[in-house]
């Protein structure tokens, strides 16, 4: 097995006591750092959330995965340009205001930040206003996404999103959302761009808007 | 223990199309059958984020029409509870208060001027304290908040949240510590909850519930929100009980096992 591929294993297994011996070895061989990132990490998490959504994997083992990788990539760093690990753009997530449920948010969050985007994290119990000065504040955004889990702030969703749709930028980035009410009906009733039922799929929308 | 039955509730996937649709035929037959499995109360939630208060409300009617049993009005609106309380034929429970800004000045009100009775959630707009210490500040709070407008403790089913145990290893433990402060602290209160959350994420979520209600009954939890359709959960639920001593000559246990609500 090459370096490569003993990398993308242990992401898949969550070893993550081995994985920064794994990347120093890879690297010291000669492998490409950016293929170990690409190939090695990304790759596996895919894998795994392909697993996930089929109902084979759990969430624990996304968990450790994603943990697995994060220890990986902050060992790499070093040998990788400024930025690479983040090259997909900037994702703005939040759930909307009136909620403060935050397990599914922060699950799309680790998910995305482990397919290369950076994450910026504004919480539970967000505005309009709140949204709006963030995708006002980083210039590289390209996905703002929004999680709610009540029926009853599915109306604070549309509000937000209809706001968010006033912006002169808008056409920067799009606009994904989900959360265990939410349909993909809904997602186009009130103008949001795509909509993904569970963690893994929510990377797979966020790759397939580039 | 209250037995809070939790099969209308529109996130369950049938239940939430027959309510749609308004199925009255099924919806009754899972009334009827909660109530004979043992449910003291019916949890409505109809999951209707536009007409949530007509929906909830129509809902109430087909349960009275059906049986006496009394209903847990589920919904995070204070508003919709308000405006659906005031019909109900018989005195329930509302579920749920929190924190949460303007839920106590909605909702407490309708307390001090009845015999209902209220789960309140230990979490705020900041969210759910991760430690059981900032709950319990929470807790506090809620006490305070029921003094003022005169409401008794003994009317206060207090859920301490519980998160899911794929994402947070300790979220039992916190729960279990938070039951035994607040049992330590009031005698009087319930300690409630749900099941489900704490199997989300994980295979065979069931097991992983029923080992919950186990371990919560002996941290003090004394309610809870629950399927009791599941016969095998109903068995582990009264055995539970005559194990920690609640249940004198397990006459309870032997009752229900003779009207069939558990076993083969």
């Amino acid at each position: 097995m090459s370096g490569i591929d003993e990398i993308a294993s242990a992401i898949e297994t969550g070893k993550i006591k081995l994985i920064s011996d794994l990347v120093l070895e890879a690297v010291s061989s000669g492998d490409d750092p950016m293929e170990i990132l690409n190939r090695g990490m990304i790759g596996a998490m895919r894998i795994i959330g392909d697993r996930f959504s089929r109902g084979e994997a759990f969430v624990p083992e996304m968990l450790i995965s994603a943990k697995t990788m994060k220890k990986g990539v902050d060992t790499l760093k070093p040998f990788l340009s400024k930025g690479a690990t983040s090259a997909n753009g900037q994702v703005i997530v939040g759930t909307v205001s009136g909620d403060v449920h935050d397990i599914g948010k922060n699950l799309v969050a680790m998910m995305i930040e482990s397919a290369g985007f950076e994450v910026i994290d504004l919480g539970i119990d967000v505005s309009a206003e709140q949204f709006m000065q963030a995708i006002q504040d980083n210039e590289n955004v390209r996905i703002v996404a929004l999680s709610t889990l009540l029926t009853t702030t599915m109306p604070a969703m549309r509000a937000i999103v209809a706001q968010i749709n006033q912006l002169s930028c808008r056409n920067r980035f799009h606009i994904m959302v989900g959360g265990s009410p939410i349909t993909e009906e809904f997602a186009r009733q009130i103008g949001a761009d795509g909509y993904a039922p569970d963690a893994a799929s929510a990377v797979l929308l966020a790759q397939s808007f580039e | 223990m209250i037995i809070i039955g939790e099969k209308l509730n529109g996130f369950i996937k049938s239940t939430g199309e027959a309510i749609a649709c308004r199925n009255e035929a099924y919806l009754k037959d899972l009334i009827m059958r909660q109530k004979q499995a043992g449910a003291d109360y019916l949890d409505l939630c109809v999951a209707d984020g536009e007409h949530e208060a007509d929906t909830l409300n129509w809902l109430v009617s087909l349960a009275e029409s059906v049986c006496d049993l009394p209903v847990c009005l589920d919904s995070p609106n204070p508003e919709t509870i308000a405006a659906v309380l005031p019909k109900c034929r018989r005195a329930g429970i509302i579920n749920s208060v929190s924190l949460e800004a303007g839920k106590i000045e909605t909702l407490f009100p309708l307390l001090a001027q009845s015999d209902w009775s209220i789960i309140a959630l230990l979490c705020s707009n900041a969210g759910v304290p991760e430690h059981a210490e900032g709950r319990l500040e929470l807790f506090e709070r809620i006490l305070e908040a029921a003094a003022r407008f005169g409401i008794d403790e003994s009317r206060l089913l207090i859920d301490p949240v519980l998160h899911s145990l794929s994402t947070e290893e300790s979220s039992f433990l916190t729960f279990a510590a938070c039951a035994r402060a607040i049992r330590k602290r009031s005698p009087k209160v319930h300690i409630v909850s749900g099941l489900s959350n704490i199997s989300f994420g994980l295979p065979a979520r069931a097991m992983v519930n029923r080992a919950f209600l186990v371990l919560a009954m002996q941290a003090g939890m004394d309610g809870a929100i629950l399927n009791p359709l599941d016969r095998d959960l109903m068995g582990l639920l009264y055995a539970a009980r005559a194990l920690l001593g609640e249940d004198e000559y397990c006459m309870d246990y032997i009752s229900a096992y003779r009207e069939d609500r558990f076993g083969c």
